[in-house]
């Protein structure tokens, strides 16, 4: 079965978290002192770079002093409203069960566009009258965005752990995953991350799962293949997903926008997903998917997306129910989008031709294109002397009427035109 | 022959020339008499006169100069709600000079603008109505909000009945001295089913081959239009193999820009055609109507048509095990 290893090694406690030992006692501090009243600074805002455990700190912490911790994403807290229905939860420093609370805005870089700006409004009410602790996580707390928002917060800067430490933890890792791994192999997926220790996990999952030995010619071609692996891995996790979850898991760890994970997983489903009563049921998925993007298309409504990415995700992870892993099968690249870059010039012209139309003709100009210019098509194939009439009628240049009929016949009809 | 593109030519000029879609033509022309338009909502299908009616509208309305007093916007082209809200605005704004006091603007292709773009047109009718009178275009009035439609007149337009497609068809045909035969005016309206647009741009298509027209020569001339073989992909989809038949879909949309709502109507024309069990057809027919439906609420036509493609896939298995069985 396929399970993240970031989220099954995740560090449960504090002491297991890498890295940032002096940021992570600012924040405890923090959190411990609102036993006796709340501070001056109602929020911590933790930020840096992506992957070095903001997140998971403050899960561990939580964790370590038994607090309830209430975790939103950017998803869930977009507009004004959005944030606006946390502030019930806020209000109370205690559950019934008298666990305190720890509230998590995580992702705030998310929130984007100027319609967002009211999310970041409300989320600033909502700081200055909490009764929790609120912390806060963003890859950039000096956004202009954030401007106002920070005079409320304490800022709490996390940086990437040395190489060493990863080291350490990737070792720690493939220990308990049963692997003998060289040394310089995990010095080099650590280096290569940046200090991002999700991305090296991610890494060494890729390269060293299923084996018990990893050594430094198995990881140092990675270097060129960086992306392609990444969505190998990902696509793997989807296609062979147990559970609604670790399917979904998958869009966390894809480096690739959801739009472009879809069309990958479009792509390949038919070749992992074999019996065709499976495939049926993923491609009904992937269209169900495809009917909610429609719906944040027309609503602008964005909490739509977390059901384009169940449907995507688990949708089909849960149509396999007769198929066989079919083995080595490789991933193709999403063929639609090859299609699409290599027939941009023919669209630009098709859609030039049809504003052409147009004005003449009362549609728009796709569908012009669409429904009009085949007809054109075939009287300029058949017909000179229409055509000519047609070309001039419409406004076309030799560049267009070259592009509806082969050279010679635009030839004719361009010499026919002049004598108009 | 003359050598502009009939659809256009003839159109009809004023709301007496539509022969068709007589009960609509009369209520416009009541508002004609009265110098006054409500708003208002033309829906129906492509090729039946929606934007006709509107311009002949214009027309009687304002006399020649009506250029000066409409405005024709298209959704589709004019992306955006602040494009559209910013000319409606300008156009809107100025009060017209003459004996009808308000402006017409005909806002095409309306069902796809999306909900918030509808929300500000809303607000942009209101403030205006005094100076100006909108004409939405749609196809479906389903996706039209529903402030909106209960602020306009609606008028549902209807396909041309055979009658009037052959009548106006064949009255082309002679003023353009075409030998049009029987066979191919039945074949016309038998791909076109009542679109005028479609049968005047293959009437078109099919006098530039300088023959007099049959079915065959129709037949061809759709086919090199719409060379979309649906009959061959849902066969392929029938025999399992899922990759080839998509790969014929995809070609169809991509290549010769076959619109989906197109294709999916072939299927189910096919289904019925196809010697399948009965009662497969009518379960496949559910699945077809299905698809049509998230053709329109969904955003990519491939992947729709590529789920039905996969359920005829599913299909040709089941009726093998069952056959086995």
């Amino acid at each position: 079965m396929y399970t993240a290893w970031t989220l099954k090694h995740k560090p449960r406690t504090l002491k297991d978290v890498i890295g940032n030992k002096q940021a992570i006692q600012t924040l405890i501090e923090w959190v411990k002192a609102w036993n006796k009243a709340a501070p001056k600074k109602k929020a911590a805002f933790l930020y840096g770079p992506p992957g070095i455990g903001k997140t998971v700190t403050v899960e561990a912490l939580a964790h370590d002093l038994d607090m309830e911790l209430v975790e939103k994403n950017a998803s869930d807290y977009r507009t004004e409203d959005a944030v606006k229905r946390f502030a019930g939860i806020a209000s109370q420093y205690a559950t019934l069960f008298g666990k305190k609370r720890l509230i998590l805005f995580d992702e705030l870089d998310g929130i984007t566009g100027t319609q967002d700006r009211g999310g970041v409004k409300a989320l600033t009410e909502i700081i200055k009258t909490t009764r929790c602790p609120i912390v806060l996580i963003a890859n950039n707390a000096y956004d202009p965005r954030f401007t106002n928002l920070r005079r409320y917060c304490m800022l709490i800067q996390f940086k990437k752990p040395p190489v060493s430490e990863v080291v350490k933890l990737l070792k720690k890792i493939c220990l308990r995953e049963g692997i003998a791994a060289e040394e310089a192999a995990l010095r080099f997926i650590a280096q290569r991350s940046g200090g991002d220790v999700r991305s090296a996990i991610n890494d060494l999952q890729a390269l060293a799962q299923g084996k018990t030995r990893l050594t430094y010619d198995d990881v140092s071609w990675l270097a060129y293949r960086d992306r392609q692996e990444n969505i190998f891995t990902v696509l793997k996790m989807i296609f062979y997903a147990r559970s609604c979850t670790s399917a979904k898991q998958a869009v966390d760890m894809a480096e690739v926008d959801p739009d472009m994970l879809f069309e990958w997983i479009y792509e390949n489903a038919p070749q992992h997903l074999t019996h065709p009563q499976d495939l049926a049921r993923a491609m009904d998925a992937l269209s169900i998917a495809d009917v909610y993007r429609g719906r944040i298309r027309k609503t602008g409504n964005w909490k739509f997306m977390r059901y384009f990415l169940d449907f995507m995700t688990a949708g089909v992870a849960m149509a396999r129910q007769k198929s066989r892993p079919s083995g080595w099968t490789p991933f193709r690249f999403p063929k639609r989008i090859q299609e699409l870059s290599r027939t941009k010039g023919k669209r630009r012209l098709e859609l030039a031709i049809g504003t052409k139309i147009k004005r003449r003709f009362h549609m728009s100009a796709y569908r012009a294109s669409k429904e009009v210019l085949p007809y054109i098509k075939i009287i300029f194939e058949n017909n000179v002397e229409m055509a000519a009439g047609i070309a001039r009628w419409l406004d076309l240049d030799k560049e267009m009427i070259e592009y509806i009929v082969s050279d010679e016949k635009a030839k004719a009809i361009l010499e026919h035109m002049e004598t108009l | 022959m003359s050598f502009e593109m009939w659809a256009e030519k003839y159109r009809p000029k004023t709301l007496d020339e539509i022969v068709n879609q007589r009960e609509i033509v009369e209520r416009l022309k009541s508002f004609v008499k009265a110098k006054n338009v409500p708003h208002c909502i033309f829906a129906g299908p492509p090729g039946t006169g929606k934007t006709t009616a509107a311009l002949c509208l214009a027309r009687d309305l304002y006399g020649d100069a009506y250029r000066e007093h409409l405005m024709e916007l298209n959704a589709s082209d004019e992306r955006g709600i602040d494009v559209v809200r910013e000319t409606v605005k300008t156009f809107a704004r100025v009060r017209s000079i003459g004996e009808v006091p308000f402006k017409i603007l005909i806002l095409d292709e309306a069902d796809n603008m999306t909900a918030d773009a509808q929300q500000a047109l809303r607000r942009t009718m209101e403030r205006y109505t005094e100076t100006c009178r909108f004409i939405l275009i749609a196809n479906y009035s389903g996706k039209i909000i529903e402030p909106i439609q209960s602020r306009c007149a609606p008028f549902r337009f209807t396909y041309l009945p055979k009658a009037e497609h052959d009548a106006f068809l064949r009255r082309i045909a002679e003023n353009e001295s075409v030998t049009l035969l029987d066979d191919g005016l039945e074949a016309i309206f038998d791909v076109c089913s009542g679109d005028m647009r479609k049968a005047i741009n293959t009437l078109q298509a099919a006098a530039s081959l300088g023959k007099p027209i049959t079915a065959e020569i129709v037949y061809s001339v759709v086919g090199r239009a719409h060379p979309a073989d649906v009959q061959k992909m849902v066969l392929t989809a029938l025999n399992g193999d899922f990759t080839g038949a998509r790969e014929k879909l995809r070609e169809m949309i991509q290549k010769y820009g076959v619109a989906g709502t197109d294709i999916i109507r072939q299927i189910h024309t096919e289904i019925f055609r196809l010697s399948i069990p009965e009662p497969w057809k009518i379960r496949l027919a559910d699945t077809v109507g299905e698809i049509d439906f998230r053709l329109v609420q969904g955003s990519n036509e491939e992947v729709q048509l590529s789920a039905m493609l996969a359920r005829l896939v599913e299909a040709g298995y089941e009726m093998k095990q069952t056959e086995k069985g």
